[in-house]
């Protein structure tokens, strides 16, 4: 029963790769033509170019001391100015890109995975198990995010890994519910229940049938998750529960320059007005692919 | 008609005695409005005894009488206690009691009360003990109180002027609830919200025109900022301990003026001695010649402080200090010969703990980068202050191998040499035993002349240049502001040991 031709997979609606890739390429010109969209495709983009080559670009390293810099405001020389203690701010800036794009990414990227996986199962098999884990999840998620955040980091210590264990336990249960709840739509479909006659296992059905067609609340959740962990390691790292110093992380940066900022306001607009423009871009993002796939789930 | 009337006359009556009442009130309390307002934060306890940071200590300093006075400018003064003696062997003591002095519930303040309070002291085992020494305190009759030494000991009464010996009434058994002193104000109220306490004046105060207050008021404010912030809006009239940044902020703000005291703060960058690499006096040495002081001073605290050298006995203490060292110049070079010999040819690779307040964390930042070119590569942790300083902390700063650890002011040097140096000091963070800088710190408390003292003290400061486990970047003034109005405030270095009983306020 398991020699299915790729021939007959196709006749019962499965994409092969080349397809994906039309499918990815209709998506981001669906995206460019609302402006709105476009944008944050184009935000994101920037961002996620900065993350890349920021470093290479950086005029300083993100913590050397200007020796007689202190306090500059932005300059031809020091474009986002210099801090309390002499740092180029644009440097840090820069440098501070690949920690936000990556611990929230990598972050979201496990809470993802393992929600859908977790999702998917629940809302296919269902049955007690189902009401069970659900229960479960419902009440963590009754928890409110930073709190648990503070007193996991608190407990555990503030590291990097710590932040990615912390967005990982607070989006599982999210991600889950709503993967859940698309499995449940699908779930009596025609094509779930042709591969069922056809004796297919569980895991073929998961993957192969239930997975494209809970691709598109997946894909937005996944986009709307990454903006939600940006904006919480953000807030962890102004509580000082992120990494350590002298990291270029922008939420500790805004927090160093809390107290100066009658003096030194440059060094607080920069790394905040970087997060402000990440998290809106993401959220444009998030929003324009939700039009595209004209997906109904709450956001 | 005539009775519908009638009822609107009836009215108007009583709106207007309603008003009248309520205009009245409000009448009053603007009458009794020279209320100090101050910004503190949120006390953790205040028993006397024990309520260590500045905001306790001006609370319980308000409701408590000291026994002596130590002043701003650290000499002392009678307080509770009119006069003293001292015998030629410098083992007794004898203090008469000023007369006529009542508590806050109406009762007698007698010999009692200070022998229940010196008492106390030991039984809570209060920092008061570090300056007190070994004691036995009696009272041959209800003016007089005689304290016996076990041995000789020349800061005795800075021990019983010590900002933990308050004067409770005879038999308090939680002062904490009583809240029943001598002091200038009385009958705390605290509020509902947990945010605020005020006190009452003490109209029978037993010196005369004081307090010239009517009462004050602490309002709990934790964050620095948001101090300075209330300071500028008028909702608090005096705050003190302004972070670095903020002191120029103060400065230019109109209706508030600035205050700055000079004192013996500061910052030790300190290593253990019995685990690690600081078992190595080498090692010891190495950093002290990869810390560039000046730069720390000029960057962090923009060059407000003083820069110390390697001993907490600083220029705040006039004599005592010893300003001929030449300390360790910045030296990248010489520290990683040093760490090199010590068996580190490869550099050392360490964490640096520290904590989030007074500009600690930019001072662990500056550190981290004087240090890379010196063989040392720091990774830096910023812990909050009070878990730093929590017993359960497994880092904290009585455990971690290298770590930054503020030290308020002490009224005389002799305080940290105890608390902190001795072998058998309660807060001997580095964990250090020299018994030649044990033997020189008891011979200082033996000593009562201030040349000999000079000298000790001197001797001591050689032994911490040569291979004391600490390095002190600084000693910082202490910044505080009022609002105008505010009078008569003389800021002590410890803030909150400043006397609020010859404050007043104009509008």
């Amino acid at each position: 029963m398991a020699s299915v031709s790729e021939d007959s997979l196709d006749e019962i609606g499965f994409a092969p790769k080349q397809q994906l890739l039309v499918e990815g390429i209709r998506i981001a010109r669906q995206l460019a033509s609302r402006p709105l969209s476009l944008l944050g495709l184009i935000i994101v983009a920037a961002f996620v170019l900065m993350a890349l080559i920021g470093p290479l670009i950086a005029p300083y390293e993100f913590d050397t001391l200007i020796r007689g810099a202190a306090r500059l405001p932005p300059s031809s020389s020091y474009l986002f100015g210099t801090d309390r203690l002499g740092r180029d701010i644009f440097s840090r800036v820069l440098w501070g890109a690949r920690d936000i794009m990556t611990i929230p990414g990598i972050a979201t990227a496990l809470a993802v995975m393992i929600g859908s996986a977790l999702g998917m199962a629940l809302g296919y098999f269902g049955g007690w198990i189902d009401e069970v884990v659900s229960r479960v999840l419902d009440s963590l998620l009754s928890i409110p995010a930073l709190l648990l955040a503070l007193v996991m980091l608190g407990t555990i210590g503030p590291s990097p890994i710590g932040i990615v264990i912390v967005i990982v336990l607070l989006y599982v249960p999210i991600v889950t519910r709503v993967i859940r709840s698309a499995t449940l739509n699908i779930r009596s479909s025609g094509f779930i229940e042709a591969a069922r006659l056809r004796g297919e296992s569980a895991l073929y059905i998961l993957f192969r049938e239930i997975l494209p067609g809970v691709l598109p609340a997946l894909t937005v959740e996944a986009a709307l998750r990454f903006s939600y962990a940006i904006f919480l390691t953000a807030s962890l790292g102004f509580l000082g529960l992120g990494v350590q110093p002298p990291s270029p992380d922008w939420g500790r940066m805004v927090n160093e320059a809390r107290e100066g900022y009658a003096r030194t306001p440059w060094a607080l607009w920069f790394p905040a007005g970087a997060i402000a423009t990440l998290v809106i871009g993401v959220n444009l993002l998030a929003d324009g692919l939700r039009r595209v796939f004209r997906y109904e789930g709450v956001i | 008609m005539n009775r519908s009337r009638n009822v609107n006359w009836r009215v108007m009556v009583f709106a207007a005695v309603i008003l009248l009442i309520t205009g009245s009130v409000f009448a009053v309390n603007a009458q009794s409005g020279a209320v100090l307002r101050i910004g503190i934060v949120t006390p953790a306890t205040l028993d006397p005894a024990l309520g260590s940071n500045d905001g306790e200590v001006l609370f319980n300093r308000s409701i408590y009488d000291h026994f002596i006075d130590i002043l701003p400018d650290r000499t002392l003064a009678p307080n509770l206690a009119s006069d003293w003696s001292i015998s030629d062997d410098g083992l007794t003591y004898t203090f008469n009691l000023v007369q006529g002095v009542k508590f806050h519930d109406g009762s007698d303040f007698s010999s009692a009360d200070v022998v229940f309070t010196f008492n106390r002291l030991k039984e809570v085992k209060s920092s008061a003990l570090n300056l007190l020494g070994d004691f036995e305190v009696s009272a041959p009759d209800g003016n007089t109180v005689v304290f016996t030494l076990a041995a000789p000991n020349a800061d005795f009464l800075y021990g019983v002027g010590s900002r933990f010996a308050l004067i409770l009434k005879d038999g308090t058994t939680d002062p904490v609830a009583a809240n029943i002193g001598t002091g200038p104000f009385m009958n705390p109220q605290f509020a509902d919200d947990g945010a605020s306490v005020s006190l009452s004046k003490n109209a029978n105060y037993w010196k005369a025109g004081e307090p010239a207050l009517d009462g004050v008021e602490f309002k709990y404010i934790d964050d620095p900022v948001t101090q300075v912030n209330a300071l500028r809006s008028g909702d608090v009239d005096f705050i003190y301990k302004i972070s670095p940044d903020q002191v120029s902020v103060v400065e230019s703000e109109s209706g508030v003026s600035l205050i700055k005291a000079t004192t013996n703060q500061h910052p030790v960058i300190r290593l253990r001695t019995d685990v690690g690499p600081g078992q190595d006096v080498k090692v010891r040495q190495a950093f002290k010649y990869a810390t560039d002081r000046e730069q720390l001073n000029e960057l962090v605290l923009e060059g407000r402080g003083t820069v110390g050298n390697n001993d907490p006995i600083g220029p705040a203490y006039g004599d005592y200090f010893d300003s001929s060292i030449q300390n360790q110049t910045y030296d990248p070079q010489k520290a990683c010969e040093l760490l090199s010999e010590a068996g580190y040819a490869d550099g050392l690779t360490i964490t640096l703990q520290t904590i989030n307040v007074l500009g600690y964390d930019q001072l662990a930042t500056v550190l981290q980068q004087q240090w890379e070119p010196a063989c040392i590569k720091a990774e830096i942790q910023v812990n909050e202050e009070g878990f730093y300083y929590a017993d359960d902390n497994p880092n904290n700063w009585l455990k971690a191998e290298l770590g930054i650890t503020g030290w308020g002011d002490r009224p005389v040097p002799q305080g940290y040499l105890v608390e902190a140096y001795a072998t058998d000091g309660i807060y001997n963070e580095t964990h250090w035993s020299d018994p030649a800088l044990d033997d020189l710190i008891k011979q200082a408390s033996a000593t009562s002349v201030p040349a000999e003292r000079v000298k000790i003290y001197n001797q001591i400061s050689e032994i911490f240049n040569e291979s004391g486990p600490v390095i002190i970047p600084w000693f910082a003034p202490v910044f505080a502001a009022t609002r105008v109005g505010v009078n008569g405030l003389v800021l002590a270095p410890f803030p909150g040991d400043t006397d609020l009983r010859t404050v007043s306020l104009s509008s």
